[in-house]
């Protein structure tokens, strides 16, 4: 049972690099800035109104300097998640889920279909308005391994998810 | 007493009232501990608390605990449990009545305890665990301790006598593979981690503080301390020799505390060493006795430190799928020789060898080290500044050496080794780590990375079983994804469960 070296780089195993990651739906993209515009909203929205209620001094002359810090926080807030969004992409294999996310800290996740739990489909109220669902896969590891891949249109939702079922209940 | 028939329902043996009983009675008082503390106290001082007599109070008690007894003997009445051919059932509930089947098969893990006043009376309780969330326990509280292991045989062997008949058989075969000696469990008090006993020392005091302000305030503690001290005011040596005495006395507690801990929790603890599971029985207070089956196990961990090994200490613990936490932390395993260590890992995981090359993180990850390092020193510098003033720059006398030292042995103890079925991985800075996790395990496999180590092509891997994920820090990108792509075919190639 040694192990050796060319085992592990052995180029016939099936590799990522040959993967065609799938990016989500643009409509998402629709999404995430109408969030990120309502948490900026509530924070400014919070903020003002404090200036209205708050009589104390220290937060009255400071107003404006607290007020561009948290307006100065949001822009960036909101450039990373348009940035990120270019770096949501998935793909599904015969085996397999890929998933991959994030601007500052990439990461790609894989679940095999076989350590799937069960999947589940979820439309929000506001993506349903862009006809757009997301996937969500449970195994049975810590929180950590489940996966969730949001912003993919409703259509091709339910063909993964009808796809992952059959898959999974085929197994057992 | 002892019955042996399970096809009848039959309530568990008549102490069942007192064990119930007292443990109500305890929930009760810890409850409402603090009122009662503030209740004695007030009666200490002014004879009364909101203006009742001694004597009402003791009737009030009396009332009480009355009421709880009564309680334990409708719900003692009230438990019933029988098997029948494929399922266990249990009826409980005073006024809601509950009734719950398991079949057989479902049943995950049965184990036996014994709390303290289970020993004193002598009946064990028996908990049956299923797969699925904290709550879907069962306890039987009560049972002479034939019972229970008779209980405990039936639920088991007709589970597994599908799946091979002569495993009952085999079974019988006992051998006590590792006994802890007295000894070895006061060195494994002594070297444990006494900054954590300090720390739950320091919080259960500041805890109790908190609670009892006003009371310790009356008393006056702080005047007569700061009368004490004024006298060594003077000189700076003074200043010098209380703090020294305040350091070495809170070092003294946490030892001690430590130590303690370890024999209530360890008492006797025994490693069984059956055909197919091994068994750990420990415990002063609360007895238990746990069995681990090898295909149900996730991740295993070694542990130990430079200190524990000089004195030949490994401490494993062992994570199976579907326990809850607080069965968790019962899984482990203290005082082990190196070659028990072995012995163990040889029984649950077959074909394990260590002797494998080991591959080290990139350079980058002395980096990181340094940069956590980095970030400790600068804050430790400015909450000495703002407490102490600014002539305390000497503290990175100490702090240097100690951050080089730290970066030196991450690095150091970093290592992985993957072969076809195991995964090890090392680590630990103070302590040294050993994972080790089967390959066909593994739920899901995660590359990560950040924006600064994808310009020095940089990768994590994070690999995640059931109860753990584990990292592989900082290794180069061509090689985590070799990894990624080896271990993930290995997953998916094999058709093999992972419990």
């Amino acid at each position: 049972m040694s192990f050796t070296n060319s085992q592990i780089f052995n180029d016939a195993l099936p590799k990522l690099e040959d993967v065609k990651l799938k990016p989500i739906s643009k409509r998402y993209l629709k999404i995430i800035i109408l969030n990120k515009l309502a948490m900026c909203a509530a924070f400014l929205g919070v903020l003002i109104v404090g200036k209205l209620f708050i009589e104390r001094e220290a937060f009255q002359d400071n107003f404006w300097f607290i007020f561009s810090i948290v307006m100065v926080f949001c822009l960036i807030n909101f450039v990373i998640a348009i940035l990120a969004f270019k770096k949501r992409k998935y793909a599904i294999r015969d085996h397999d889920v890929i998933y991959a996310s994030g601007l500052i800290v990439n990461s790609i996740t894989t679940v095999p279909i076989s350590r799937i739990q069960h999947i589940e489909e979820s439309r929000s109220w506001l993506a349903r308005q862009f006809n757009l669902a997301a996937l969500n896969l449970y195994t049975a590891g810590e929180s950590g391994s489940d996966l969730s891949i949001k912003g993919l249109p409703h259509e091709e939702a339910k063909q993964i998810n009808d796809y992952i079922s059959v898959r999974i209940n085929g197994n057992q | 007493m002892e019955i042996s028939d399970f096809s009848q329902p039959a309530r568990q043996s008549a102490k069942g009232i007192i064990i119930i009983f007292g443990f109500n009675t305890f929930k009760f008082f810890k409850k409402f501990f603090v009122l009662f503390l503030a209740l004695g106290l007030s009666l200490m001082k002014k004879k009364t608390f909101a203006s009742l007599s001694p004597t009402i109070i003791i009737l009030i008690v009396a009332g009480i605990l009355i009421v709880l007894l009564l309680f334990a003997i409708l719900k003692y009445l009230n438990f019933r449990f029988h098997i029948s051919k494929d399922d266990f059932h249990l009826s409980t509930g005073i006024f809601n009545k509950d009734n719950t089947i398991i079949p057989k098969s479902k049943i995950q893990n049965v184990y036996v305890k014994q709390n303290f006043l289970q020993q004193l009376i002598n009946v064990v309780s028996l908990n049956i665990e299923t797969a699925g969330d904290n709550k879907s326990e069962i306890e039987i509280s009560a049972l002479d301790k034939s019972t229970a292991l008779l209980l405990k045989k039936e639920l088991f062997n007709k589970n597994e006598a599908n799946a091979d008949s002569d495993s009952t058989l085999v079974n019988e075969q006992k051998t006590v593979f590792f006994k802890v000696s007295p000894k070895r469990l006061l060195l494994e008090g002594v070297s444990q981690n006494h900054l954590k006993s300090f720390a739950i020392i320091a919080s259960f005091v500041f805890g109790l503080y908190y609670e009892f302000k006003d009371y310790i305030k009356d008393l006056k503690i702080r005047e007569r301390i700061e009368g004490v001290i004024q006298l060594d005011e003077a000189t700076l040596f003074g200043i010098f020799l209380t703090n020294l005495f305040i350091v070495v006395l809170a070092i003294l507690f946490s030892l001690v505390f430590s130590v303690i801990k370890t024999f209530i929790t360890n008492f006797n603890l025994q490693v069984v060493e059956n055909q197919k599971t091994i068994e750990i029985n420990k415990g002063l207070f609360n007895k238990i006795s746990l069995s681990l089956t090898p295909s149900r196990i996730q991740n295993i961990v070694i542990k130990t430190n430079r200190l524990k090994q000089y004195f030949g200490l490994h401490t494993m613990s062992v994570k199976q799928a579907m326990v809850n936490a607080k069965q968790k932390k019962n899984f482990v395993i203290i005082a082990l020789e190196k070659n028990q260590v072995n012995h163990l890992i040889d029984k649950l995981l077959e074909n394990y060898t260590s002797h494998l090359e080991a591959y080290k993180p990139a350079y980058y990850y002395k980096r990181i080290l340094g940069l956590d390092m980095l970030i400790t020193a600068v804050i430790a510098n400015g909450i000495a500044h703002l407490i102490f003033g600014s002539n305390v720059w000497w503290i990175n006398l100490i702090l240097v050496p100690l951050a080089i030292l730290y970066v030196y042995y991450g690095f150091k103890k970093a290592y992985y080794k993957i072969d076809d079925e195991f995964v090890t991985i090392g680590g630990g800075v103070i302590d040294t780590t050993t994972n080790i996790l089967e390959i066909h395990k593994i739920q899901a496999v995660k590359l990560k990375q950040t924006i600064f180590q994808k310009r020095r092509q940089i990768t994590s891997v994070i690999i995640s079983t059931a109860s753990k994920s584990v990292k592989i820090p900082y290794i180069k990108e061509s090689e985590a994804k070799s990894i990624y792509d080896f271990l993930l075919y290995k997953v998916e190639s094999q058709d093999k469960d992972w419990m």
